[in-house]
């Protein structure tokens, strides 16, 4: 993991140079199945960021997640710096329901911090499971096989090379998110009752 | 201290101007950021190109080229065969309002017949002469997810009509169109509009209906009175997809209808179809599949004063795709059978005017890893026609990876072009002598048969740049040829069809992609061939090969660019020469297209259209008195989402 340290623009700006190329070494490749299988995290990374942002549109918050009506719409990322800057970039001069974006990198001991939406990243569904059981965040987001059984309310899968997602009514009700009749014609899955 | 900062400023500016552009770089470019998508269309991107069943395209041994749905929306195109245009590897002339001659790897003419064109798995090529009537081919682009253009025999996996080259038309599945979709378009050379919406069913099964209607103007000939009638055509359909753990059911349909006015020497022509396909696909295990498909499709085509055809067409498919360590199997089976019924005119007969034709095949190909880096892919197809019995079309396939980021590839084909109503069954009235025939048939027409060669490299040396080059060898025999009948001819006619000709094509295919900055794409792509011609010892054809019909330009090349002015603004940019046209020596041309568009919000798009803008008029095909001139045309269109 590159240590960013922000009190020095100059390395800052020649650890990303450094980190860039490798990070997307190969990408955008659709030639050659090695390039393309290195390519595909980018752009399934950005495809995920920009749902992400469409998700705070389509939920609906309780009222005493806002501290007032200039509190932002928070999003909270863990595991995953390249979508929270992603993320950063698309909340930039955009606002949802009236409200501004708020993007946070955490590490997984800043999980207490509260945030309306919470991104884990990874496919350890174990080590998700607990970072989601940390946070008190309201609507929850992961990319693990499962993750919709511990406590998720979306979860992102691949389906036919395309990035869909399934969503759990319960997990949103006991979250008290109501989310929109056309996110859930989207999704891939809705999952209710016992499922 | 200052001059290293900029430095370095500069360089990290350029390398993440690169990054960025890789990151764009995979289809299908997003013309507006991700996050103005609609929820739709972000669960639309194809993420990864590695496929399950299909081989990735990126790997087949093939010259391929796929036109993104993307590039088609971009392009401004509103017919189908003014998308075509967007692959470089193929030729496309347009000879009037509705009718293209359209070729892969030479012979290009109004009768090409080396071509095989599938819109999702249904052939759309006429019995009648193994061709494409271009203008009772309609598709709701905005709908298409990919075109394939495989330059190069496909005999092996799509039978005796893929001799040059394969179109295959996939649109995308009801799942990804959710929603609803309005377009029209207006200018001087005609309009259009199509609406279409989308959803999911209680059952989970996803769907969608289209409908469509167009006008395109009449052309001018180059001789004053000689132009050709204005088109006007309608067409609906639906699509609905279900897809169950381990099944996935398509079914689709489309109807048609449409009409081109009589102008000049051209008579009033009035088509119309239908169309159904079913398709299932189902994954028995990890290692095996199966694909059954089953397609009727209904076709009337009336020439007044020339002739009228009505065609049945129902195919039957199955195929098995089997896994083993270092093998994938495929082989299956397929039936076709089309009935037909011609009203003959005053001079153009079929006979006899109702005919029922039978295709059936059998095939297997197996793609081994014969080396980490080297796989080989062998398969045969025996393919039944009514008129010469079984044909045999071998081809044999190897690939070397050369590295992660370069294949080279190599290919070895015989395919065969099986003879159609017209090379067998068409007769032309004497005007001079009614009793007689100019043109009396072909009773000992025989099919084509072609030989090919290929070898391929593609590469992408830089995560920004991407090649294809191709080289190609094809040796002809038995090409179809007008010969002088013999005096005793039964019943009397001057020509008979034979299949004495021979020739021999060579030539290069190359294109690029670059990915110049972000939001700046480029692509170039040329092909230099030679189709050399010639007849038999035997044969008497007198009319220099007229009906060989190969009228190919030595040279065509292309160049585009897309470039995202802002992000909300682009500009797309198309340039393309087409050298002369050695038969009625049709001069070369240049030709450039381009749009600008606006995407005024995320649900709406409004764009300026320009087509052929560097010459008031020009022909692409034809003989000189018979020409149709295509017109410098601006239009404007709109697309709304809801």
């Amino acid at each position: 993991m590159t240590i960013i340290q922000p009190d020095c623009p100059q390395r800052r700006l020649a650890c990303r140079a450094l980190a860039l190329p490798l990070m997307l070494a190969g990408v955008g490749a659709p030639l050659l199945p090695l390039a393309a299988q290195a390519a595909a995290p980018a752009l399934e990374r950005r495809v995920k960021a920009a749902f992400l942002y469409k998700f705070l549109g389509y939920a609906e918050f309780p009222p005493q997640s806002f501290a007032d009506a200039a509190t932002p719409l928070s999003i909270g990322v863990v595991g995953a710096d390249d979508m929270a800057a992603e993320l950063t970039r698309i909340a930039t001069g955009r606002m949802v329901a009236g409200r501004t974006i708020a993007v946070r990198a955490l590490r997984e001991q800043d999980l207490e911090q509260p945030v309306h939406l919470l991104f884990v990243a990874g496919e350890d569904a174990a080590r998700t499971a607990r970072l989601l059981r940390a946070s008190p965040a309201w609507l929850t987001v992961t990319e693990c096989e499962g993750c919709l059984q511990h406590g998720s309310v979306i979860n992102f899968t691949i389906v036919d090379e395309r990035v869909r997602f399934d969503v759990s009514l319960d997990a949103a009700e006991k979250k008290n998110v109501k989310l929109s009749s056309r996110l859930l014609t989207v999704a891939n899955r809705v999952q209710k009752g016992a499922s | 201290m200052s001059s290293f900062s900029l430095f370095a400023r500069a360089g990290v500016a350029l390398l993440s101007c690169a990054c960025a552009a890789q990151a764009h770089a995979q289809p299908p470019e997003p013309a507006v950021p991700l996050a103005d998508f609609s929820l739709e269309q972000l669960s639309d991107i194809v993420v990864s190109s590695v496929s399950r069943q299909d081989e990735p395209l990126g790997r087949a041994a093939a010259s391929v080229y796929v036109i993104q749905g993307a590039e088609i929306a971009r392009s401004g195109a509103t017919t189908l065969p003014e998308a075509l245009r967007l692959a470089p590897n193929l030729q496309v002339a347009r000879i009037d309002t509705g009718a293209y001659a359209i070729s892969a790897r030479g012979f290009l003419s109004s009768l090409s017949n080396k071509l095989l064109v599938m819109i999702d798995g249904r052939s759309v090529y006429s019995p009648l002469f193994s061709g494409v009537f271009w203008e009772m081919q309609d598709v709701a682009l905005e709908d298409v997810e990919r075109i394939e253009v495989i330059s190069g025999p496909g005999g092996t996996a799509w039978g005796t009509n893929a001799v040059n080259g394969v179109i295959n038309i996939i649109t995308r599945s009801a799942a990804d169109t959710h929603g609803g979709y309005a377009a029209a378009h207006a200018g001087a050379a005609g309009k259009g509009a199509s609406v279409r919406y989308g959803g999911q069913l209680d059952g989970g099964a996803h769907w969608r209906a289209y409908a469509r209607g167009q006008d395109i103007d009449a052309l001018d000939g180059d001789v004053a009175r000689l132009g050709s009638g204005g088109l006007r055509r309608q067409q609906a359909g639906f699509r609905v997809d279900w897809d169950a753990e381990a099944t996935d059911v398509t079914v689709s349909g489309d109807v048609h209808d449409g009409r081109q006015r009589a102008r000049g020497v051209q008579t009033r022509t009035d088509t119309s179809g239908a169309n159904l396909l079913g398709r299932i696909e189902h994954r028995i295990d990890a290692r095996q599949s199966v694909r059954l498909q089953a397609w009727l499709d209904h076709s009337r085509r009336d020439q007044s004063g020339i002739g009228a055809q009505r065609l049945d067409t129902v195919d039957l498919e199955a195929q098995h795709l089997l896994r083993l360590d270092r093998h994938a199997l495929t082989w299956g089976a397929g039936y076709r059978h089309s009935r037909d019924r011609i009203d003959n005119g005053p001079l153009l007969r079929f006979t006899p005017a109702h005919r029922s034709l039978r295709w059936s095949h059998l095939f297997v190909q197996d793609e081994v890893n014969l080396a980490q880096d080297v796989r080989a892919s062998a398969g045969v197809r025996v393919e039944h026609n009514v008129y010469t019995g079984s044909e045999v079309l071998p081809s044999l396939r190897l690939a070397w990876d050369v590295d992660e980021r370069a294949m080279l590839w190599a290919a070895l084909s015989r395919t065969v072009r099986a003879p159609s109503r017209i090379d067998r069954d068409f007769y032309v009235i004497d005007p001079l002598r009614p009793d007689a025939f100019l043109v009396g048939g072909g009773l000992d027409a025989v099919a084509e048969t072609a030989r090919v060669a290929e070898l391929g490299y593609r590469a992408q040396p830089t995560p920004a740049l991407s090649w294809s080059a191709t080289v190609f060898y094809t040796d002809f025999e038995r090409l179809r040829t007008l010969e002088r009948a013999a005096d005793d001819q039964a019943p009397p006619a001057t020509y008979v069809l034979a299949s004495l000709g021979k020739g021999a094509l060579r030539g290069v295919e190359v294109w690029a992609n670059w990915q110049a900055a972000r939001g700046w794409r480029l692509h170039a792509g040329a092909v230099l061939q030679d189709v050399d011609v010639g007849r038999e010892p035997a044969s008497r054809d007198n009319t220099g090969l007229s009906f060989l019909a190969g009228n190919d330009p030595r040279l065509t090349w292309s160049v585009r660019s897309a470039h995202d002015l802002g992000p909300r603004l682009r500009a797309d940019l198309a340039l393309r020469y087409v050298a002369g046209l050695p038969q009625a020596a049709l001069p070369s041309y240049h030709e450039l297209d381009a749009r600008l568009a606006w995407q005024v919000h995320p649900d709406l798009e409004i764009a300026l259209v320009g087509r052929n803008l560097l010459h008031p008029r020009h022909a692409e095909f034809g003989t000189a008195g018979s020409r149709q001139l295509i017109e410098r045309t601006v239009f404007a269109s709109a697309v709304l989402r809801f």
